[in-house]
């Protein structure tokens, strides 16, 4: 059976589903058998897709994190569900690409199922931040099909499996489409539209989009352009070291001057892809692979558990900015553990996933002989975890304020669970991403 | 197996006791008592099970062969003695602590943290030791944070903040002495004994100055320790320092013993300036925990001294020196902390007379006052004069001008005995109730006991540090 197929069936016909826990069950079981249907080797299995260990893994890990999603959503995120099975669906297809061709129609797939996704609007201010990403999806289709176009017309063959150019005009047609792209990673300075859309659309949107859609993209993109890297001279391999230097640098700084929390999170997505660019740069390393791999696992557990919990804290308490977190660690110690947690891995704290992540992606680095830009990478690592204990100090440290307790459904609950697994498993145990390329 | 199980199972216990017994406070000190016990009772099994010479390996786990990445334990004499000083002195952080408020979250922290410092001192592979190390931050940000003095917040912050930036540079020098041997064991990069590169050097020396702490890197440590409540600033400065100056021994002075030679005077200096600045600081404090951390900082400062020689007796003496600290420096931050628990003020103009109200207590102030400026028949009294005579024979009589700290301390110690032990009694500690819990009490007394027997009985620390520095190769 092949994976793509499963998903986009499932998709398609879960809007006749009417009843939500129906549709909850129906959505799990599809993602079962996904991974089922994946453990016993299916893959998208048309012409121009091929599975290899390395996105298998991932293809996994996006299954497991779609289940801990929809076990979250409740009535409201109906249509939620069918963009989520689609959106897995067309991951999976842009994981296995092995062309250019395919890799940018999957890619265009992504991007217009996630127009969809943020379309769900509630108020304006939701409407702005979907209508920000729209406008900046439909430039950065634009720019791609600008390169694609260049590159068609320098008489290469899109469809080779691998990516080699040995002429400037070829180069600069792939750095064209690299560029559209790193409007979906949020690098500097495509990153405008970024902090706005993930702290305005709905928390679970935000999950979605800053999690599964933008590590995908991230990964898919150093799989198809690895060639391509490789091939490149010292300058433009400085050219991605400063990018990835300025947009965690950037994202950083302009998260510790946050008071919402959610911008304060959105703005540290814009520093991980930063961090997600450092393998980009350091394609010389034979730890790149590894290093992207493990932030892209890491990074999908934990910012799709921080969204998610806030989308919690917000629903049931109102929970917006860093003063309304007062007190949490007192009144709801279990809610409170899980978002800590979470954000200690995305600092960086030992034996979470983001340590060991961030420990082998800057390690590529060092490798590649980058190691001023691991330099500052390690200060901003240290600097985010300004804003990250500050969110802590405010959890635990502050005096309660008057709030009520989380009743929380035990499935969004459950979501969680598995989702802080993840963080601790590969926290701790790393040799299932080392061994996917051994 | 079993001392996978120390290191992880009190990261899990930690979780699952707090979880169990939220509302049974009153159990979690047992259990975290027997827990340290066991935990000193397989520390001193290790030290009678250790080899002459080297090290003793207890197993590699989670093995990831393309990044080196083995969680390797093994322990040489270095490691043990600071595996039995930290599980000590969690022994005596839990007895002074016996009447904390708020006991399950506080002691489920602790034993989170005891997991931490083993895995610190029994790791030999750098990026587990690096976890450790990084690890045990966690805990102490919420025990400063949660427990703390007014300005705790601030000093929690600054502390995880500060150190933080510290360990990145030793990251980044870990990837560097990786990327150039190819290992990330410890005893191995040691056995391949390359020449490594100036700048490794200085950005692990930098990065564990910090922890020490040495001038003009010392200034998270005042906050830290004057707004953590007293067992904890026991906890920073008898286990958080001595990681420092332990990580100062390893990885800079065993593992880079030409460089250290060659920039040892840049150490010396650094050392000195610690010892006298920190000591002109105490001097002119009012503020009776700040007067003691500012001690604290100027006995590292010694250590310091002692490491930068960078021969067997300056080491010896600076691991004498380590213990001593830890066991002077205690009972007067304990005690600190008690007079303001029962005065209400933390100035030592306020308080005076103390030992008409207290005299038990401030006898074992006195005494560890003592102590910490150099009297003899002590533990402070030995290891200056080691550090002394091992820093004039490699650098020359000159040196002698560190016996003025000692002199400095005296100034400092003997002036707040005046003010605050004797001296006319202030009507605050008239008025003040200085009932003590007898387990709080007998934590002090143990403190005093200790700093007497090895003060008289320095030989069994001695002959651990013979052997911990005999395999030390490259050092005179």
């Amino acid at each position: 059976m092949s994976l793509f197929a499963l998903l986009f069936g499932g998709a398609l016909v879960s809007p006749l589903i009417k009843n939500m826990a129906l549709l909850k069950l129906f959505a799990l079981l599809i993602l079962l058998w996904s991974g089922y249907a994946l453990s016993q080797g299916a893959g998208v299995g048309l012409v121009f897709f091929e599975q290899s260990s390395y996105v298998r893994l991932f293809e996994a890990v996006v299954l497991i994190v779609s289940a801990a999603l929809i076990l979250h959503l409740d009535k409201e995120d109906h249509g939620t569900i069918t963009q989520l099975l689609f959106i897995a669906a067309a991951s999976m297809a842009l994981l296995e690409s092995t062309t250019l061709l395919s890799f940018v129609i999957t890619f265009e797939a992504v991007s217009i199922i996630s127009f969809v996704l943020v379309s769900n609007i509630k108020d304006a201010t939701q409407a702005e931040g979907a209508i920000k990403m729209f406008f900046a999806g439909a430039l950065a289709s634009g720019i791609i099909l600008f390169g694609l176009g260049l590159f068609a017309v320098s008489g290469h063959d899109f469809n080779a499996s691998a990516l080699s150019v040995d002429d400037t005009f070829g180069m600069i047609a792939l750095f064209i489409i690299l560029i559209g792209i790193f409007y979906k990673l949020t690098i500097f300075p495509m990153h405008t539209w970024a902090a706005d859309t993930y702290a305005q659309v709905s928390h679970t949107n935000a999950a979605i989009l800053s999690a599964i859609v933008k590590t995908v993209v991230a990964l898919a993109t150093f799989k198809i352009f690895m060639p391509f890297l490789a091939q490149l001279g010292e300058m433009p391999i400085y050219l991605l070291a400063a990018l990835a230097v300025i947009t965690m640098t950037l994202g950083n700084i302009l998260a510790l001057y946050q008071k919402s929390i959610a911008r304060i999170l959105a703005y540290s997505s814009i520093a991980h892809a930063g961090y997600m660019l450092i393998p980009f740069a350091a394609v010389a390393s034979t730890y790149a692979p590894t290093g992207l791999l493990y932030i892209a696992v890491a990074y999908i557990f934990m910012q799709s558990a921080v969204f998610l919990v806030l989308e919690i804290l917000r629903k049931e308490l109102e929970i917006k900015t860093l003063d309304d977190l007062k007190g949490l660690g007192q009144k709801n110690p279990l809610y409170a553990l899980l978002f800590t947690v979470q954000l200690f891995s995305l600092a960086g704290i030992p034996l979470l996933a983001g340590f060991i992540a961030k420990a082998v992606a800057f390690y590529a680095g060092v490798d590649a002989g980058l190691w001023p830009l691991i330099m500052i990478a390690l200060l901003n690592s240290a600097l985010s975890v300004g804003y990250y204990a500050w969110i802590v100090k405010h959890i635990y440290f502050d005096e309660a304020q008057t709030k009520g307790v989380i009743t929380g459904r035990f499935t969004a609950l459950l979501g969680q669970l598995i989702l802080l697994g993840g963080t601790i498993y590969f926290g701790v145990i790393a040799a299932d991403i080392f061994g996917v390329l051994s | 197996m079993f001392y996978l199980t120390l290191i992880f199972g009190p990261l899990f216990l930690a979780v699952v006791v707090y979880a169990l017994f939220r509302n049974f406070e009153g159990v979690v000190k047992y259990i975290a008592l027997a827990l340290f016990a066991k935990m000193l009772a397989a520390s001193i099994e290790l030290y009678n099970a250790l080899p002459a010479e080297g090290y003793l390996k207890l197993g590699s786990f989670l093995h990831v062969e393309a990044f080196n990445y083995v969680l390797t334990l093994q322990v040489d004499m270095l490691s043990v003695v600071m595996l039995i000083l930290s599980s000590l002195l969690l022994i005596l952080v839990t007895l002074s602590s016996w009447t904390m408020k708020n006991q399950a979250a506080y002691f489920s922290l602790l034993i989170m943290f005891s997991g931490a410092i083993f895995g610190v001192f029994m790791s030999t592979n750098l990026i587990w030791f690096f976890i450790f190390w990084e690890l045990t931050l966690v805990p102490m940000f919420f025990l400063v944070g949660i427990w703390g003095a007014e300005q705790r917040v601030y000093a929690a912050v600054k502390f995880f903040l500060y150190t933080h930036v510290a360990s990145m540079l030793i990251l980044l020098a870990f990837y560097l002495l990786y990327a150039q041997t190819g290992f990330l064991d410890v005893t191995l990069i040691k056995e391949a004994a390359i020449a490594t590169p100036a700048l490794v050097w200085w950005l692990l020396f930098l990065g564990f100055a910090v922890k020490l702490p040495i001038f003009p890197f010392h200034t998270w440590l005042p906050d830290a320790h004057v707004q953590a409540p007293a067992p904890i600033s026991v906890l920073l400065a008898g286990v958080l320092l001595k990681m420092g100056a332990y990580g100062m021994i390893r990885f800079v002075i065993e593992l880079m013993p030409e460089s250290s030679r060659e920039y040892a005077i840049y150490m010396l200096i650094l050392g000195l300036i610690t010892a006298f600045f920190a000591g002109f600081l105490a001097i002119y404090q009012t503020h009776i925990k700040k007067m003691v951390a500012y001690s604290s900082i100027s006995h590292m400062g010694l250590v310091m001294i002692a490491i930068a020689t960078v021969s067997y007796e300056g080491l010896s003496a600076a691991l004498y020196e380590m213990i001593g600290h830890a066991f002077i420096i205690s009972p007067l931050f304990l005690i600190a902390g008690y007079l303001h628990h029962k005065t209400g003020s933390w100035q030592m103009g306020d308080m005076g007379g103390i030992v008409q109200r207290a005299p038990y207590v401030s006898a074992i102030f006195v005494l560890a006052g003592m102590a910490a400026l150099g009297l003899p028949g002590t533990m402070g009294f030995i290891g200056e004069i080691t550090i002394l005579i091992s820093a004039i024979k490699v650098n020359g009589a000159w040196i002698a001008v560190i016996a003025l700290a000692s002199l400095i301390s005296a100034g400092y110690l003997i002036w707040t005995f005046r003010r605050v032990i004797y001296g006319e009694m202030s009507p605050v500690v008239a008025s003040a109730d200085f009932k003590m819990h007898k387990i709080e009490f007998s934590a002090l007394v143990l403190f005093a006991g200790l700093i007497v027997l090895f003060g008289l009985y320095p030989q069994p620390i001695f002959d651990a540090a013979n052997q911990a520095f005999a395999h030390f190769g490259g050092v005179q």
